[in-house]
């Protein structure tokens, strides 16, 4: 011990020498802009075609907007490219007027020559509905959001009205269909670049070097490396205010804390509810946390045998203890889900039926639907995500309750890209992942990923389609009146606690934790992050670093 | 001489044939389709899969298929990733001069610390001295180097807050890659931060290549040590003292060239634990080069990743041992003779 003290304070006499040598060649500067520490690499630069979370905090907000926004706070929707909006008085057609005088970005291969109009926003939403659309193929993914809400069995036509008017025709009611338009998947791209790329025969660019209208464009992305964005001096809203934001994609939770507390990065995503203390004990560090729109549940794949037997889900959900993954995984900082929706919702009621914990009770429902020895796989989530900072450790919970009730459970993990590969070939037993709702619709819970058309588009996790349960859906999808609507989505909460194709059992709060320098990081409660009115206070204060 | 050249050509071009035998029955044992193993290409066109297997001679038997493949590696086409689609190639040499700059710097420090610690404690009387530079030493050779780094970066990183301890430099500097090493880099670039820029990736190649360089430091100040206490009991340093030279001029002239030759030869024989060292060191310090990107691939099942990164490091260290053995033959003079003696 005494020579490993020895080594140890030679190494240290060795780096504080290093340390003085480098800080006494003079103050570092470091240039303006802000280093966010992201979780995982963006599948794409168009968030048309994904779901997942972390590409929409790498595009939506950043390099796009859409025809509507959200303003959380209000919880209103608010004109963004639209400036406003018609409803005819059946509610079956939409009128946009749209916004004048929007740039699009410049990039070393695209110089647009004309400004946004009504041609983009065609271009942007025939590309998802029309299968016929020179642009619709050239997505490999689809465009998994839009086809599980059903949009293109919805939208009849879009029409262009004027070149700043834009109407799309309805094929019957839905009071969720602004929702569905201000969230992050709805962006807007540039007709004008689609034509250049066509011209130049390389479609696929147009989601990988994107063109948008948003506050930052993007300039360069080095994979399991970093996005690098610049500000958009052009950009319709006030200016941001930092000069370049810079994505540093670091998987790991304690390597992004590291590079926190050494000032590699300014605002860190996802920290897992252990790192908090640590946070706090720092003071050039905060936390920033909004109560969270999300759910995580452990989706049962209801066409594995046998757990297509809905007794043996409901003996599973009674062997789960919630409260137990509360407070290991989560350690205070998320609320326990009773159903689907968060309590933050409109929709939401306290008294839904919760399954409770009961393993006797599941060991008796077991025994009536004559299984024994089950074995089954729980797919972890490999990355931390708002809703389940932690779904590996989630998973030995459940693993350890299910042991309870003599249920072997096998946790299963893959690199993310791998496993997303994977689950979209259904063939896991279950899997442990949620859902951040894009919008503050309650339909946004339950369409997404329960309905029959989300079994098709693989956001239906549980890859269970029943008539009933969607027929709840349209029906309170074709009333305005919140009371109604209300009334449905608890009906609808009823349908999944008895049918029980997905266990929910948390709503997270959204966390990002920060260095106090940086001021107003807007973090809304549905995905994204947006740094447009962001400003780091001084930026001395980073470079002290060596002295400190 | 060249005779011997010619030989150590013949054991490189040997011991390269066996990695690719080897490498080919791999390929064949991996649990993907072979064309997706081999190109990395994930859903091939009709087209695609003809050209490939007419490139990879599929239809034919397996040593034409070798053939076919050799021939295909040695072209320089090692396939595509196939999580990113980009050329494995590419990929390549984007990471291997980040993991040289870490390698050399470690090596560098190893060196430097090294050679005049073991000749101080070859030289010393003093037991205490002695003992504790061994001791010292022997810890450092048994740490286990992935505690080692995450202890440094626990205390400089996290509780000090003296030095980064993740990646290569700060993400604001704005870096052309020129020659691929970020050192030489910064100080090419014409951007009004390019000293700032400099010093920060300075900064954080420190706890890296000192986690790195305790392995090789203290093999060094062994052998250094060792070699030095058998050559100053040489009949001619014997000599030197008895004609009245300096101490310092005995060592710096006739003892260290000597006792530098078995250090270089142990070097040589470290690569492979070195290079094994510097991917956990990678990963710990989430270091871009290419021990980050193979155990990245091995994650994501990127099998052509796999190969690529398994080739280019194995190439790598099967041609530095040979030439470490070269320069170890041309600056001994015993083995020169041997040699001559040999033909």
């Amino acid at each position: 011990m005494k020579d490993l003290i020895k080594r140890l304070t030679f190494g240290s006499t060795l780096g504080c020498t290093i340390v003085l040598l480098l800080s006494a060649c003079g103050p570092t500067r470091v240039p303006s802009g802000l280093v966010y520490c992201s979780e995982g690499n963006p599948e794409s630069f168009n968030p048309q075609l994904v779901t997942s979370g972390t590409t929409v905090d790498a595009t939506s907000q950043q390099l796009y907007d859409g025809l509507l926004d959200y303003d959380a706070k209000f919880g209103e929707l608010i004109p963004s490219l639209a400036t406003s909006w018609d409803i005819s008085d059946d509610e079956k057609v939409y009128t946009f007027h749209l916004r004048q005088g929007v740039q699009f970005h410049h990039s070393d291969s695209f110089s647009p020559t004309r400004n946004f109009n009504a041609d983009d926003v065609l271009f942007s939403f025939n590309r998802i509905i029309d299968s016929t659309h020179p642009y619709h193929d050239v997505s490999k993914t689809g465009y998994p959001f839009f086809q599980s809400i059903g949009f293109t069995d919805l939208i009849g036509k879009i029409e262009k009205v004027s070149d700043y008017q834009v109407a799309f025709h309805l094929n019957r009611k839905d009071a969720s269909f602004l929702s569905n338009l201000a969230t992050g998947f709805a962006v807007i791209l540039s007709k004008e670049y689609a034509d250049q790329l066509t011209k130049m025969n390389e479609q696929a660019q147009i989601d990988r070097l994107a063109i948008g209208t948003g506050p930052f464009r993007l300039i360069q992305y080095v994979k399991n490396d970093y996005i690098r964005y610049y500000r958009n001096k052009n950009y319709w809203r006030l200016t941001p205010e930092v000069e370049q934001v810079v994505f540093d994609i670091t998987p790991k939770s304690t390597t992004r804390l590291a590079k926190l507390i050494t000032g590699d990065c300014n605002i860190s995503a996802l920290p897992k509810a252990g790192e908090l203390p640590v946070v706090i004990d720092k003071e050039t560090l905060e936390v920033d946390s909004i109560p969270g729109f999300n759910v995580a549940f452990w989706a049962l794949n209801t066409e594995r045998i046998p757990l297509n037997d809905v007794r043996v889900r409901r003996a599973l959900a009674h062997a789960i203890d919630k409260e137990n993954i509360l407070r290991a995984v989560y350690q205070k900082t998320a609320v326990e889900a009773v159903g689907m929706l968060p309590p933050l919702s409109w929709a939401y009621s306290s008294n839904t039926s919760i399954t409770q914990y009961d393993p006797a009770k599941a060991r008796r429902l077991l025994a009536e639907a004559g299984v024994t020895d089950l074995t089954i796989d729980i797919w972890a989530i490999p990355v931390a995500r708002i809703y389940n900072p932690n779904a590996h450790k989630t998973a030995e919970l459940i693993q350890a309750d299910l042991a309870n009730i003599g249920v072997k459970v096998n946790i299963i993990t893959y690199d993310w890209s791998v496993f997303n590969q994977k689950l979209s070939k259904h063939s896991y037993d279950s899997v442990l992942i949620g859902w951040n709702a894009d919008n503050s619709d309650p339909d946004n819970f339950f369409t997404p990923i329960l309905s029959c058309a989300s079994v098709e588009s693989n956001s239906n996790r549980s890859r269970w389609c029943d008539p009933a349960f969607d027929a709840i859906l349209e029906s309170a999808k074709s009333t305005t009146d919140k009371l109604k609507r209300s009334a449905f989505y608890q009906q609808a909460e009823q349908q999944i606690a008895q049918q029980v194709p997905l266990i929910p059992f948390a709503h997270a709060t959204r966390l990002v934790v920060k260095n106090k320098n940086v001021t107003q990081s807007k973090l809304t409660p549905f995905g994204g992050i947006s740094f447009t009115n962001t400003t780091q206070a001084a930026t001395t204060a980073i470079d002290e670093r060596g002295i400190q | 001489m060249i005779r011997y050249l010619i030989r150590r050509l013949n054991l490189f071009l040997a011991t390269s044939l066996i990695l690719f035998i080897v490498m080919f029955i791999a390929v064949s044992k991996f649990p993907v389709d072979r064309i997706a193993a081999l190109t990395g290409v994930q859903q091939p066109t009709a087209q695609q899969i003809t050209r490939i297997t007419q490139d990879y001679r599929l239809n034919d038997g397996q040593i034409s298929q070798f053939i076919a493949y050799l021939q295909q590696r040695l072209d320089g086409d090692l396939g595509l990733s196939s999580t990113s689609q980009n050329l494995i190639l590419d990929e390549l040499t984007a990471v291997l001069p980040a993991s040289f700059e870490l390698g050399f710097f470690a090596g560098l420090i190893a060196v430097l610390f090294g050679i005049p610690l073991g000749v101080l404690a070859s030289l010393s009387t003093n037991k205490i001295t002695q003992h504790s530079i061994m001791a010292i030493t022997l810890t450092g050779y048994s740490i286990p180097v992935f505690w080692l780094g995450l202890t440094l970066s626990l205390w400089f990183g996290v509780q000090l807050g003296w030095l980064p301890i993740s990646g290569q430099i700060n993400l604001l500097y704005e870096i052309d890659s020129v020659t691929g090493f970020l050192l030489i880099d910064t100080l090419l670039s014409d951007s009004k931060y390019a000293l700032s820029a400099f010093l920060d990736a300075l900064q954080h190649i420190i706890l890296p290549a000192v986690t790195l360089a305790v392995l090789p430091f203290t093999v060094v100040v062994r052998i250094t040590r060792s070699a030095m206490m058998t050559i100053m009991e040489e009949t001619y340093i014997k000599a030197a003292e008895a004609r009245g030279l300096h101490t310092s001029t005995i060592v710096m002239r006739h003892a260290l060239p000597n006792a530098f030759i078995p250090v270089l030869k142990n070097l040589g024989l470290m690569l492979g634990a070195f290079a094994s060292y510097a991917m956990v060191v990678e990963v710990i310090f989430s270091w871009p080069g290419v021990g980050a990107w193979l155990v990245s691939g091995i994650y994501q099942r990127d099998y052509t990743v796999i190969q690529g990164g398994i080739l280019s490091v194995a190439l790598l260290i099967i041609f530095l041992s040979i030439l470490i053995e070269i320069m170890h033959t041309a600056l001994n003079p015993i083995s020169r003779k041997e040699l001559y003696a040999a033909n």
